[in-house]
Parts: C-alpha cells; sequence; structure tokens
C-alpha cells in the first residue's frame, strides 16, 4: 500500500513539476550586461538576492568571485561582466545576484541590473546568425538564441554553457549579431 | 521473482539483514578457523543465522539460497543435538564459508536486480555427504541422527519450525517442578500448557511430563495423579518461575527444587513414571508430531494457535519474530541496535553543523558589544547553550564512527582463502580493530586495504620452501594493525616475508624509462624507489597468479587513498618483510581549527597540524637571492611562506614584525606559514569547496564563521609541498 501511495504521490509530483514548467515555459529572466540585455529561462532561476560579502578565492579564474554563504550552502559566484569579457563594474547596493540552478548545481551570477521577466514566443526567437561566421560558430556557445520583444533584442543564454564553456568573447558575438540585426 | 519486490522496501531489509547475518557468521566461523570445533554458542549462533536466512529466503521466494541455508541448518543441527567427536573442522569451516559466500554473492544479484540464478545443488550435494560422513563417524549413535535424513528433494518443502533455545549461559540454573491441580479443574492439560507456555519466555531448555498433554485429553488423568512435571534450564530464581507460573484458582500447589546439571540431563528418570523424550525448544514440531504418532497418540495437530502470540516459534510468514527473539534473549549483553537510512544521518549531521554555526553567530553577536551592557544571565545560559551543541555534536560523530573490526574480519577472511589457496600456512594477527573511523571512510579504505593484504599474502610471504631455506618458521605472519595518531588513523599492514626487491624495481622501472639515465640506481632512496610499484602497469611479479601480479591495482589503491585525503607508505627490508601503512583522515566533518586572517580574508588551518606561534623579527629572517626565505628559529630553519604573496591577495601584511608565523608540521617536513593575525580557535564544520571551482593547491575545503562569512579551509599537507 505504502509503495502505491509512493509511486501516486510521485506522479502527482511530477504533474505539478510539469504544469509547474508549463507556465514557465517562454518566459525569461532578463539583465543587462554591459549594453546587451540578455535572458535567461525561468526555470533555472532560483531566486534573486542582494549581494552580499564574497570570499574570494585565490588561483581561480577573475571571473569567478568567490563564494557566498546562501542560507549555510556555499555557492560560487560569477560575474557576468567578467565572463563575457567586458569591462568589470563597480558593485553597488543595486547589485544583485540572480541564483541560478543547473544539474543541482547552484551558482551565483553577479549582474549590473536585473531587467524584467519577459515572455518570449517561440516564433520570436531566432537562432544565432552564422553568416560570414562558420569558422567560429564552434563558439557560439553562451548564446542560443536571439529573442525579439517589441523593439528591443534579448540575447538568451544556456546557463551550462555559460558556467562550462572555455573563456570566449560573447561581446564580439554580441556585437556581431547586433550588426547583423 | 525479484523483479515483483524491487521497489519493496521488504527486499532492502531482507539484504541488510541478511548481509549483515553473514558478515557476522563469517567473522565468527573464522574466529574459531584454528580451533578444534566450534563450541557450543557458535554452533547455536550458526544455527540460528542459517534459520533465519532460510526463513527469509522463504518469503523472498530466493529458492536457491532457501534451499542451501537449510541444508547448512540440518548439518549445524545434528552437531547440536548429537555432538559427534569426529567432525573434520576445517572442512566444516569451509563448507560454512561455501554456503556464505554463495548467499552473498545470490544477494549482490538480487542487489544489481539481477535475479538470483546460482544453483546451490552443488553445494549441497557436498553438505550431503559432509552431513553423512559425520554421521557415520559418530557411529550413528547419535540418538537424533535419524531425524537428520531427509532426502535431498526435500529441501523445498515448507520450512520446518523450529524453536530457537535463546543461549544457554554459565548463568543458569536447573529446576525440577512438581505442579498439582486442583481435583476439580477442568482441561487440566490445557492449565499445564498455560504453565509450559509461560515458562517458555524464560527458557533455556525446557521438558515436561506427560508430553503429550494438548493432544491427548487423557494426560490430564495423569496429571491428576502424579501432578505435571517440568524440567526446566533457566537464569531466573525460584520466585521468578513460582511468579511465572503463577498460582490461581486452577493450581494448588507447587514445588520447584533446584537441581544440578547433571540431574537435569538425566531427565525425568526414576521419579517419572514415564520415560519421557525429551521434548526441547529445539526440536521441530513435526518431530514432536512425529514422535507423538509413534507414542500410539491420537493423531492430534499440537495445538498451533495456542503457541502463536510471543512464542518462540519462528513461524517462516512471520520475518519479524526474529527480534522478538534477540530482545528476549536473557541478559544480551549486546547493546540494542536499530538500522538507520544514512542519507539521514547526513542530514541530521549538517544541522548540527547548522546549529553551531548559528550558535556562535548568536553568542558572537555584534549587538552583544555595546558596552554597558549587563550579560551575566546571558552567558550563563549561553554557556549551558554550547556545552549542549558541543555533547550534541561529539553524539552525533560518535553515532559516525565505526570500529574498523568489520572491515578487519573481511581481511581475515582473504588472508584464509588466499593462503589456502596458495598451500601457505599463515598467522594473521589484528591489532587495535577496535579503532572508530568515520563510516564515509571506512567504506573508501576496504578495496584498497583488501589489495595490499593479498598482495602481501601472495607476494609478501614466500613459500613453505623458502621460509624454511632462508631459516624462517615455516608459518608466515601478516599484521593488521590500526590506531590513531594526531588526528589521522594509521594502518598497516605487516608482513614477515621477503619484502620489495629494491634492485628488481630499479632495473624494471629503468626498463619502463622511469629513472633519470644520468643518475646512478644509488641516488635513489628506498621510498622512492618503493613508491614506483604505486604506478599503473608496475608488477615486479614474474608469475601472474589469480590474486595478484598484473600491475593492476597498488596505482588504484594508491588512487583511492588520496581520494579521501590519505595516503600510502611502504617500508621494507629484502629478506625481512615490509609494512604498508595507509594514513587516513579520521574523519571529514568537524575539526577543531585556528580561523585567521590574511588582509580581508579568513582562512581556517587544522589545530592539529599547527605546532606553535611564532613572533618573529626581522633579523631572524634570511633571503635567498631568488626570492625565497627561511626563518632561523631556535637554531632551527624553516622556510617561510607568506600566505597572502602566494595566493596573490589583494592586500597583505609585508612586514614579519606585524604578523604572526605558524610552524606547521606535516610528516616530519616543517615550514612556516606567515599570516597577518590570528582571530581564535573555533570548532569548523568542514564544507567541501562547490566542484565548480577546480582545486585549489592548499585548500581543502571551507567553512562558515560566527558572522556568517565564509572562510577557506587551508591543508597543511597542500601547503607544506
Amino acid at each position: 500500500m505504502e509503495e502505491m501511495s509512493g509511486l501516486k504521490r510521485q506522479v502527482e509530483e511530477d504533474k505539478a513539476a510539469e504544469k509547474e514548467h508549463d507556465t514557465q515555459k517562454g518566459k525569461y529572466m532578463t539583465f543587462k550586461s554591459g549594453n546587451e540585455y540578455f535572458g535567461l529561462e525561468i526555470q533555472y532561476v532560483n531566486e534573486i538576492i542582494q549581494l552580499q560579502a564574497i570570499t574570494a578565492i585565490p588561483e581561480t579564474e577573475d571571473y569567478i568571485k568567490g563564494l557566498i554563504n546562501l542560507r549555510g550552502k556555499v555557492i560560487p559566484v560569477v560575474d557576468v561582466r567578467l565572463r563575457f569579457k567586458q569591462e568589470p563594474f563597480e558593485y553597488n547596493d543595486r547589485t544583485c545576484i540572480i541564483v541560478i540552478n543547473i544539474k543541482s548545481m547552484m551558482v551565483g551570477l553577479i549582474v549590473e541590473k536585473i531587467a524584467e521577466v519577459v515572455e518570449i514566443k517561440e516564433e520570436n526567437i531566432l537562432p544565432p546568425p552564422t553568416i560570414g561566421r562558420a569558422d567560429k560558430s564552434a563558439q557560439n556557445k553562451y548564446v542560443y538564441g536571439i529573442g525579439k520583444v517589441g523593439d528591443s533584442v534579448k540575447l538568451l543564454l544556456d546557463p551550462d554553457k555559460l558556467l562550462n564553456d572555455e573563456d570566449m568573447s560573447v561581446v564580439e558575438q554580441a556585437n556581431e549579431m547586433n550588426e547583423e540585426e | 521473482m525479484a523483479d515483483d519486490f524491487s521497489t519493496d522496501g521488504m527486499l532492502d531489509m531482507y539484504l541488510f539483514e541478511n548481509g549483515q547475518l553473514l558478515e557476522q557468521l563469517q567473522d565468527m566461523v573464522l574466529e574459531q578457523k584454528d580451533a578444534d570445533c566450534f563450541d557450543e554458542d557458535s554452533i547455536n549462533e550458526i544455527f540460528r543465522t542459517m534459520h533465519t536466512i532460510k526463513g527469509s529466503s522463504g518469503i523472498m521466494m530466493f529458492d536457491e539460497i532457501t534451499a542451501v541455508s537449510h541444508k547448512l541448518e540440518d548439518v549445524f543441527y545434528f552437531l547440536r543435538e548429537s555432538h559427534p567427536r569426529h567432525v573434520p573442522h576445517l572442512e566444516l569451516v569451509d563448507h560454512v564459508l561455501e554456503v556464505a559466500d554463495f548467499i552473498s554473492n545470490e544477494m549482490d544479484k538480487i542487489r544489481n536486480g539481477d535475479s538470483a540464478d546460482g544453483d546451490a545443488s552443488e553445494i549441497i550435494k557436498k553438505l550431503d555427504k559432509f552431513l553423512d560422513k559425520i554421521k557415520d563417524e559418530s557411529g550413528g549413535s547419535a540418538p537424533n541422527g535419524k531425524k537428520e535424513k531427509e532426502p535431498p528433494q526435500n529441501v523445498h518443502e515448507e520450512p520446518k519450525q523450529f524453536y530457537i533455545a535463546p543461549m544457554a549461559t554459565s548463568a543458569s540454573r536447573f529446576y525440577r517442578i512438581y505442579i498439582y491441580f486442583f481435583s476439580d479443574t477442568e482441561m487440566v492439560n490445557i492449565h499445564a500448557y498455560k504453565a509450559v507456555y509461560a515458562l517458555k519466555e524464560i527458557a533455556e531448555d525446557l521438558l515436561y511430563s506427560p508430553e503429550d498433554i494438548l493432544s491427548n485429553p487423557d494426560s490430564a488423568e495423569t496429571i491428576f495423579k502424579e501432578g505435571f512435571k517440568i524440567l526446566l534450564q533457566a537464569q531466573s530464581s525460584e520466585e521468578e518461575i513460582r511468579e511465572i507460573i503463577g498460582v490461581g484458582y486452577d493450581i494448588e500447589k507447587v514445588d520447584i527444587v533446584e537441581c544440578t546439571a547433571n540431574e537435569f540431563l538425566q531427565g525425568f528418570d526414576m521419579e517419572f513414571v514415564a520415560p519421557a523424550p525429551k521434548i526441547d525448544l529445539e526440536s521441530s514440531v513435526e518431530e514432536i508430531d512425529a514422535r507423538m504418532a509413534e507414542g500410539g497418540a491420537e493423531e492430534k495437530k499440537p495445538a498451533k494457535p495456542a503457541i502463536t502470540p510471543g512464542d518462540f516459534v519462528i513461524q517462516s510468514k512471520a520475518p519479524g519474530k526474529q527480534k522478538k527473539l534477540a530482545k528476549d534473549k536473557p541478559k544480551a549483553e549486546k547493546a540494542t541496535f536499530i538500522s538507520v537510512n544514512l542519507s539521514k544521518m547526513d542530514q541530521l549531521m549538517e544541522l548540527i553543523g547548522e546549529l553551531v554555526i548559528s550558535e556562535s553567530v548568536v553568542l558572537q553577536n555584534p549587538d552583544l558589544k555595546v558596552p554597558g551592557l549587563n550579560l551575566d544571565n546571558f552567558n550563563k545560559a549561553a554557556a549551558q547553550l554550547s556545552k549542549i551543541s558541543t555533547d550534541l555534536q561529539n553524539v552525533i560523530m560518535s553515532m559516525r564512527m565505526v570500529p574498523l573490526a568489520n572491515t578487519f574480519q573481511k581481511m581475515n577472511r582473504i588472508v584464509f582463502d588466499v593462503s589456502r589457496k596458495l598451500g601457505k600456512d599463515i598467522e594473521f594477527v589484528m591489532v587495535g580493530e577496535q579503532t572508530e573511523v568515520d563510516k564515509n571512510i571506512i567504506e573508501h579504505i576496504s578495496d584498497p586495504l583488501m589489495h595490499i593484504v593479498r598482495n602481501s599474502v601472495d607476494h609478501g610471504i614466500e613459500s613453505k620452501e623458502d621460509r624454511k631455506k632462508s631459516g624462517k618458521p615455516e608459518k608466515g605472519r601478516v599484521t593488521l594493525s590500526a590506531k590513531t595518531e594526531a588526528g589521522k588513523v594509521w594502518i598497516s599492514v605487516e608482513d614477515d616475508g621477503g619484502g620489495l626487491d629494491r634492485d628488481k624495481i630499479i632495473s624494471k622501472a629503468r626498463r619502463q624509462g622511469l629513472l633519470d639515465d644520468n643518475k646512478p640506481d644509488s641516488a635513489y632512496t628506498d621510498k622512492e624507489v618503493f613508491q614506483f610499484i604505486t604506478l599503473p602497469g608496475f608488477s615486479t611479479n614474474e608469475v601472474v597468479t589469480e590474486y595478484s601480479g598484473r600491475g593492476v591495482g597498488m596505482d588504484v589503491v594508491v588512487q583511492n587513498i588520496q581520494a579521501i585525503g590519505g595516503s600510502l607508505e611502504i617500508e621494507s627490508k629484502k629478506g625481512l618483510g615490509s609494512i604498508m601503512s595507509l594514513k587516513i583522515p579520521l574523519t571529514l566533518a568537524i575539526i577543531d581549527g585556528i580561523v585567521m586572517e590574511v588582509g580581508k580574508s579568513s582562512f581556517v588551518m587544522e589545530t592539529g597540524a599547527i605546532n606553535e606561534f611564532v613572533r618573529v623579527t626581522k633579523d631572524m629572517m634570511i633571503h635567498e637571492p631568488n626570492g625565497e626565505e627561511y626563518i632561523m628559529i631556535r637554531g632551527e630553519c624553516f622556510p617561510v611562506l607568506r600566505l597572502g604573496k602566494w595566493y596573490g591577495l589583494a592586500e597583505y601584511e609585508e612586514e614579519v614584525e606585524d604578523g604572526v608565523m605558524l610552524i606547521l608540521e606535516v610528516e616530519g617536513r616543517k615550514v612556516c606559514l606567515f599570516v597577518d593575525r590570528l582571530v581564535g580557535e573555533q570548532e569548523i564544520v568542514v564544507k567541501p569547496i562547490p566542484s565548480y571551482i577546480k582545486k585549489v593547491k592548499g585548500l581543502s575545503g571551507c567553512t562558515q564563521l560566527g558572522d556568517g562569512s565564509i572562510a577557506l579551509i587551508l591543508d597543511a599537507a597542500g601547503l607544506v609541498e
């Protein structure tokens, strides 16, 4: 009997998760970094917290700012601007950390400014342009699509690649894309 | 079949419990492998274990396991009942281990979701042969021998029901009890049975007369005439027995006479009219039944319902009963155990870690630093809180600590197996097996240790002939020892065998191009040379045996040990033997640490690694032209490591006179670590650095400080390197 109810619960949980997934689908958390707006699928976003004390870790990449203590959990934080090889910026009161969760790993993203949550329909998402940069296409990693919202454009990020891929200049990419727009 | 249960907690429980039983069984068997025969307790215990496994396997419908455990149970039943004199002990040990292996093997299959498809018929045949053999040798004098001659096909029948006697101990006392009932009592046989039933709770052995009280209503007559007679072996006092029997409306008089064991064994001899066959708690119901039938009693089944609740009968369909039995064991010395899911323990551990941190957040709260506060009461309460949380920590730590004994016993088994197969006579000595280590760590050292022990037996100890030639005793010796020292556990495997051949290793290393061609052999220290055997693909053994020699292994061993922060040291003298020592951290969870600061960063160092703190003056420093620094302290020269500079921190103290030197010692190597200032000592909860961040040399983890900020934990060994 127990097993049955366990199974049932599992099914219901799955359903709930699916539902949640459905309601989350097509929604993107957007933030500003440099001159561009980026979008992250909202299902990856755990929460947004204020900047807090960061413990630096020596001998790591410069974009890994260190560790923060999120209610007893130690999570690494990444400066998105540095990650994109943009100019560093001064942290202030409005600087936020987006805590994302990918493959059960929690990572904080330090971003200049949180924008809004927008809905982008699938038909409004274009694959990143590849014309004239076939040789570089392998590098086209973080940005998997370009979402059009009204007149503006959001660069949609693949968080997994954002965290794990080798360094590359996203600015370069972004600029090229913008030009093509 | 197994699939139906694959998601069932019952299966987990089955695997877990039987796994434990098998382990205990092996331990016990190996403990007595050198004796002439098993003692009575062990025979009982093995019998009991097999019985339990048989029962639960029957429920889970693992027929082969049921069959083979049933057979072994039969063998031990015979041993227990008939005490045969000539039992080839080693052969018996082999048989028991074989059965244990078979069952373990099947259980592994089940655990992996495969079907338990092993064929036990070979083993069963062997056991049958063995049983016949010992029966023949004991000359058929065994009174119960005939009952054992079950045809092999019977093994699949419904498991027999045995009464299982609680362990007999020397504290037992023997009683002869006479119960006289009032003559107007109806169904006096049932009343008599009530007394028997009650006494079973305490009985180690129990006989009664007339014995057919339940099947034969006429027995009432006898009871009225002669009284109801009981022979009882128990640890209880006379008063206790009297209380158990109870004097009610039915019983007129109870006489209890204490007697000696001898008298007890004579049974109801002359005094009793009818010579009663022994009905002890160990006989099966069927047997009782059979005897009753022989005795011409009525063909009535024993009243089973009357003996179900809380009885000693272990029914195959009621696996919970074993626990009941364990509880009923009189004066059981073993502590009671419950099995807890390890993840729950981890969770508890984590919560307590959080608690410790929150506690320091409260107690070191900056709000308390406001001048002029009267904190007397607060401090009292705080001290109490600290005490409790420290206790709590100790308890959870001790819960996770498990003695190495189990792991060591496994090694015992390996030595036994390998040495027998190789025809070597080896004495296995265990020292300090009670040393306790965190459960997580034990899991990681079992395999490496097994490998090392196997190597020692296979390669370390020479053959008998060789040993004779070199004037050593024929019997080799492998010592497995464990001790705790300086927050680490040292486990060493020592053999008195041939030792490592330095020249052989060197020539092999040369061939493999591991040595610098320009360096002579003598330039390498023993330690360096021996380290070669831990490299992948390096084996000096010419003959690849079943157990070792393929050159895979030692490298894996070293890897596994390093994974948990341990190390392997090898010492060896040619012709005298070798010692392989594992050095392993005691626990990975909570440690005592010193908190220090460099610039704005906080670091923690394990207290055990720090020898002393020193304030130094400039003139003690020695600067090398290449930038390296040394310091002379009390005539000793230490290399200096400036933490801030080393890690390239944003700001750090330059002047040695303004900072603090920490003298660290790791494995005899010392180094001075220069930091800005010390903050204090604190118990810290070790947390791993998130895997997203690549491993940084010298850092072993991180922890949360009293103010909620995160400090990095320095790894002394990494720094010394």
